[in-house]
């Protein structure tokens, strides 16, 4: 039987966000969490294999403890399990450090055929997760996948790429992983009884000291501001003359140098 | 006290929104213009187990909470009231009595298509002139009961597979033989009449129903004989705590519209959401309305819980229900002209919500319900 894993992250809504006008500070004291939407196209995908060839699905997130309310979301929208990674330091992770996690909790513990993510997250969306484990992982990967097929008798997909050019389609041996495109699929609304039914399914809890090893970021953030949009009134004509003044208007603002 | 609400309670409420945001509130203006039944979306909530939510399993019910229940209309209500109160008419005026006071093989029988959408349930209490006692007959004949009379204000009649009528045993005065009996739609005797032209919640149909000979089996009494008061008051408690679900969802939907248009309506030189005056409407609006919400939540929590619940879901939907009335006229206030043009939201919630303090108990009865409960009377 197939065995799938489909990743997903846990992310502040954005709508939630407010932002302080003189410091540009984030405030998130008010907000709530959500499943990244992308990784739900990529849940559903996972949940379209199942029954069209009956795949046995489990969720896969990184996550610090405080984030458990993830699971019975993810839960309710189909996979059979969940493995819950996690370590209170698991909080604003790299991509590096994510894809590095998750490799470390699947070597050699848990099989796969397949591994499907979300193009990006829709926080950082970086789109670095997926290829990044495939490579740790050593297995194929296409990204940007917006029609799937699982050829069953010769344990192979066949993947359509949406690219800028027009849509590439590869044929990948499994195991492999793919990252998926919203208009790969409309993601189902779970029902009632598939919320109540999630606090059934079992997850699988893995630690940090389960993981031994640490994972170190790369990056050092120093601030995060949001951004704003003055409106500086400023009109400008298409003749001649007028484009020096437009040139000079852009450079003091160092939107050109 | 525990204010959160559960981990399921949570999910059940985004993933209404996101119901409402992709099917309901896209037609919602179409189902109050045009008075349009949205089968639709009624179909694709008893998809989602949403017709019998606080139901058991074994009855087809989604073996949930009353709790849950109230997130939901109040949610669907924010979209469209018309498909809310489809919902909570269903579940508390059809079910709640089948649910209560029915033999199991009634509820196997009658409940289970209820909870699953297959069929749509309707309440007959009301009658042309006499308030709350019934002159609508049900006389005793060998094996069968025959019904005679009309019942008003049916909600849903035209869509219902099943009626709760409360009908007397014997034609002597008084409620004494007041009795609640399950009847299927189509008997030969019962006719529905033609809906009548609403206010408001346009999509629901509300007509008579005419009975005349109508023959129902004896197994289709509902509790005992002469119980028909007591399944009323059940029911109607029930729903109250529904209604004000309906109300708060017409409620927080005219503050969603307010506080969005005020940020957008840019006169006198500054959007109007800068304005004291507009400020303190808005802030008005969300105090009651958070009042009425923990009010509605905590009679349901009282109903989960088996405790009495007469006088808090009475409180409950008379509160909510003036919030409404009032802060939906203080929505069309905020939106100015713009207010009372067709298809603007806030003038159709100006609209549904004035029979939130008329339905399922008067604002008057709800009153007295409350001084008949209030500790020390």
């Amino acid at each position: 039987m197939l065995k799938i894993l489909t990743c997903f992250k846990w992310v502040v809504d954005e709508a939630d966000i407010r932002i302080d006008a003189g410091s540009r500070r984030l405030i998130l004291d008010r907000v709530s969490y959500k499943i990244s939407p992308y990784d739900r196209n990529g849940v559903e995908e996972a949940m379209h294999l199942q029954e069209l060839h009956g795949a046995a699905v489990a969720a896969v997130t990184v996550a610090p403890p405080t984030a458990k309310s993830c699971l019975k979301d993810v839960l309710s929208r189909g996979p059979d399990k969940a493995y819950f990674i996690n370590d209170p330091s698991f909080t604003d992770l790299e991509p590096s450090q994510t894809s590095a996690v998750i490799a470390a909790a699947i070597h050699g513990d848990i099989e796969f055929d397949l591994i499907i993510c979300g193009e990006g997250s829709s926080d950082l969306y970086t789109q670095q997760v997926g290829p990044v484990l495939a490579e740790k992982l050593g297995i194929p990967c296409a990204t940007y996948v917006n029609k799937l097929t699982y050829i069953e008798n010769e344990n192979r997909i066949v993947a359509e790429r949406k690219l800028d050019d027009g849509i590439e389609a590869v044929s990948i041996p499994l195991p492999a992983l793919i990252t998926v495109l919203p208009d790969i699929n409309t993601p189902r609304i779970p029902s009632l009884k598939q919320v109540l039914g999630a606090a059934k399914k079992p997850v699988e809890n893995i630690t940090l000291d389960k993981l031994g090893q640490s994972f170190h970021p790369c990056l050092q953030t120093i601030g995060v501001l949001g951004a704003t949009m003055e409106r500086r009134h400023l009109m400008f004509g298409a003749q001649p003359e007028e484009i020096g003044s437009l040139i000079s208007a852009l450079l003091k603002d160092g939107v050109i140098a | 006290m525990d204010f959160e609400m559960t981990e399921e309670q949570e999910l059940v409420k985004a993933n209404i929104k996101e119901f409402c945001e992709k099917y309901v509130e896209p037609i919602a203006d179409q189902v109050d213009q045009e008075a349009r039944f949205p089968a639709e979306n009624i179909k694709r909530l008893a998809e989602q187990d949403m017709l019998g939510i606080p139901y058991p399993e074994e009855y087809g019910g989604a073996g949930s909470d009353y709790l849950t229940y109230i997130i939901t209309i109040e949610e669907l209500s924010r979209a469209c009231a018309a498909t809310g109160f489809i919902v909570e008419a269903n579940t508390s005026l059809a079910c709640n009595p089948i649910y209560k006071y029915g033999s199991d093989a009634q509820k196997k029988k009658y409940l289970a298509p209820l909870c699953k959408g297959d069929i749509l349930g309707a309440f007959a209490l009301d009658e042309r002139g006499v308030g709350d006692d019934a002159a609508v007959t049900a006389i005793s004949d060998g094996n069968e009961y025959v019904l005679n009379g009309v019942k008003t204000f049916v909600w849903n009649a035209a869509n219902a597979g099943l009626f709760i009528v409360f009908a007397r045993i014997d034609k002597s005065s008084g409620t004494g033989g007041v009795s609640a009996f399950i009847v299927p739609a189509g008997l030969p005797g019962i006719e529905v009449g033609k809906d009548v032209k609403k206010m408001g919640l346009r999509g629901v149909p509300s007509s008579e129903i005419l009975l005349k000979d109508c023959r129902i089996p004896k197994d289709n009494l509902l509790g005992q004989e002469g119980q028909g008061p007591a399944i009323a008051g059940t029911a109607l408690d029930a729903s109250r705590i529904g209604i004000a679900a309906l109300a708060l969802g017409i409620a927080q939907s005219a503050l969603d519209e307010s506080i969005r248009y005020s940020k957008e309506r840019v006169q006198f030189g500054q959007p109007i959401c800068n304005f004291q005056a507009i400020q303190w409407m808005l802030a008005n609006m969300a105090t009651e309305i958070e009042v009425s919400r923990y009010l509605a939540y905590y009679a349901a929590w009282c109903y989960d819980q088996d405790m009495p619940h007469s006088k808090e879901a009475a409180m409950a939907k008379l509160m909510a229900s003036e919030t409404a009335v009032r802060y939906s006229d203080s929505a069309v206030q905020i939106h100015g002209g713009m207010g009372t043009i067709k298809g603007q939201k806030v003038e159709r919630l100006y609209r549904d919500a004035k029979i939130t303090q008329i339905h399922g108990g008067t604002s008057v009865f709800t009153k007295m319900v409350i001084a008949d409960n209030v500790p020390g009377w």
